[in-house]
């Protein structure tokens, strides 16, 4: 189980402190697939990067499975939004790089990576420049990257975010069928509702900044998914029109109420 | 290249602008040889083709390959010294934030001394001999590929870095795997950029004391009012540096061909 006990950040900006995440407390369990969404600027990729290790947080800590965050840490996988393959690597040697930087050795390493790359249908692309892929290949390889080291935590920030509507289809399908193989905690978050719901155990609904968590809803449609067709769930639609109420006042902000 | 249409002419574009290219220097040298002796004073211009029997007698000397040998010598000398200790201080400076910002000002300081005033001194120190030229040479390259080092560097993009951060890697990993490779493109146009400044450092440094070199020689055409000398001298330049050139954009595409080719590609290698 992973635990973020009032976890929250300020930085000071312009001579005045801001607070960018007010204290989140937040319970997940080992293997539920959590989907976090929220307007833009809610602090929602600070709290990410906080349980990522790579920004420190103003209080609170986090633990993994009882044993507490300090830094980076091996066990949480970070996958943003922007591919950040390395342009001097070919997709293999960005896909083992992980495992380069463990001291595995070359063949293991790349027989590993060889495989991950098949299981996303990039088979064939092992010696492709990133420069050289579409934007949804870049982001396949992002996502194996993280996945060839096995981290018990997977955070992703917006990762379908950058893709058009299809490749992001698709590529929600792939997560699950990936995820439900693997079984990783996950930690995702997105501005898209439907991607929300489709994809997750529950939904963490954040509000403005500073950001607080005002809802939290469990979704029960039923696993294996089909997130091609995931509209004409009648649950979805329910749970969609409920969520969207609420996150609606949170996008629009107070002052537009007035406003016709 | 590839070209998506097929051509109307049989002939390539490639084949076009080698054609185009061959008439533009046929044209003004046949202009050059016919304006000599005619509506300029040979004395001044020379002659394309007395230019070229003097390189053609040259090439028979021993003295002219001792010039290019003395010149090359020490034009790779401070090619050498200054680049690899230009990327040394880069990486090391790039490493130390607070050494760079300490050096920062001095070295734009040192390396707004115009080299060709710095010159005298460097021969009072270092001698007549190839020496003071290799320094001369060296101190121009130094900060061109420091500068671009220290840039290329610093400029890695933060994504990269956190990405190798959160996969475990160590401050070492980071420096060798992420910021090194990631500054390539910049620390080798800073080498590219530095190899005419190796020619001009060598080149002043023997006009103004020197018993032998290219430079030398071409001064001693010069001062004697030899100006087909003094022209062949040019194009042995000339040659030697476009030569050099060839050569290093070769290694520059080889080590770069990850990267995507963008814009408009002028492409100067033959």
């Amino acid at each position: 189980m992973m635990h973020i006990q009032g976890v929250g950040k300020r930085f000071m900006s312009r001579g005045a402190w801001v607070t960018a995440l007010e204290s989140v407390d937040l319970k997940v369990q080992t293997g539920e697939f959590l989907t976090i969404v929220g307007p833009s600027g809610c602090g929602k990729s600070t709290l990410l990067n906080i349980v990522a290790g790579l920004m420190p947080a103003s209080q609170g800590q986090v633990t993994v499975n009882g044993t507490k965050v300090t830094g980076v840490d091996r066990r949480i996988g970070y996958i943003t939004q922007s591919d950040n393959l390395f342009p001097w690597r070919t997709l293999r040697d960005n896909v083992a790089f992980p495992l380069e930087i463990e001291g595995m050795a070359r063949e293991e390493r790349y027989r590993r990576a060889d495989a991950w790359i098949e299981r996303v249908g990039l088979k064939g692309f092992e010696t492709a420049y990133p420069h050289e892929l579409s934007g949804g290949m870049r982001q396949r390889g992002n996502i194996i990257r993280t996945l060839v080291y096995e981290p018990e935590v997977l955070l992703m920030d917006e990762p379908f975010g950058p893709l058009d509507a299809q490749t992001r289809i698709v590529l929600q399908d792939l997560l699950l069928k990936l995820w439900e193989t693997s079984r990783a905690t996950v930690i995702f978050i997105t501005h898209d509702l439907t991607e929300a719901i489709g994809l997750a155990d529950r939904v963490l609904l954040m509000s403005a900044r500073p950001g607080r968590m005002v809802r939290d809803e469990r979704i029960s449609i039923a696993r294996p998914r089909d997130i091609f067709h995931i509209h004409d769930v009648p649950e979805f639609r329910v749970l969609y029109d409920d969520i969207w109420k609420e996150l609606e006042v949170q996008v629009r902000g107070p002052t537009t109420a007035t406003k016709p | 290249m590839t070209n998506d249409f097929p051509e109307k002419t049989g002939l390539s574009q490639r084949q076009k602008v080698l054609l185009g290219q061959f008439a533009t220097i046929f044209v003004i040298l046949g202009l050059w040889e016919y304006a000599a002796g005619r509506w300029i004073d040979v004395f001044f211009v020379s002659k394309p083709s007395l230019i070229c029997v003097k390189l053609w007698s040259e090439v028979f000397e021993a003295s002219f390959y001792n010039d290019l040998r003395v010149t090359s010598l020490e034009m790779f000398g401070g090619y050498a010294i200054g680049g690899f200790g230009g990327v040394i201080f880069g990486v090391l400076l790039a490493r130390w934030p607070v050494a760079a910002q300490i050096c920062d000002p001095i070295f734009v300081a040192l390396n707004s001394i115009p080299r060709i005033a710095l010159a005298p001194l460097l021969i009072i120190w270092f001698g007549i001999d190839m020496a003071s030229k290799i320094v001369l040479a060296a101190t121009l390259v130094f900060f061109l590929t420091f500068f671009n080092t220290l840039a290329g560097i610093l400029n890695v993009e933060a994504g990269l870095v956190n990405v190798a951060r959160v996969q475990g890697a160590s401050h070492w990993q980071i420096f060798t795997k992420v910021m090194l490779p990631g500054a390539t493109s910049w620390i080798m146009t800073g080498l590219r950029t530095a190899l005419p400044f190796a020619l001009i450092g060598v080149i002043v440094g023997e006009f103004l004391a020197a018993s032998e070199g290219l430079g030398y020689r071409l001064n001693q055409y010069s001062t004697t009012y030899n100006t087909t000398g003094t022209m062949a001298m040019l194009i042995v330049m000339m040659a030697l540096m476009m030569v050099l050139n060839n050569i290093m954009i070769r290694i520059e595409r080889r080590m770069l061909k990850w990267k995507p080719r963008s814009g408009y590609q002028i492409d100067t290698t033959y």
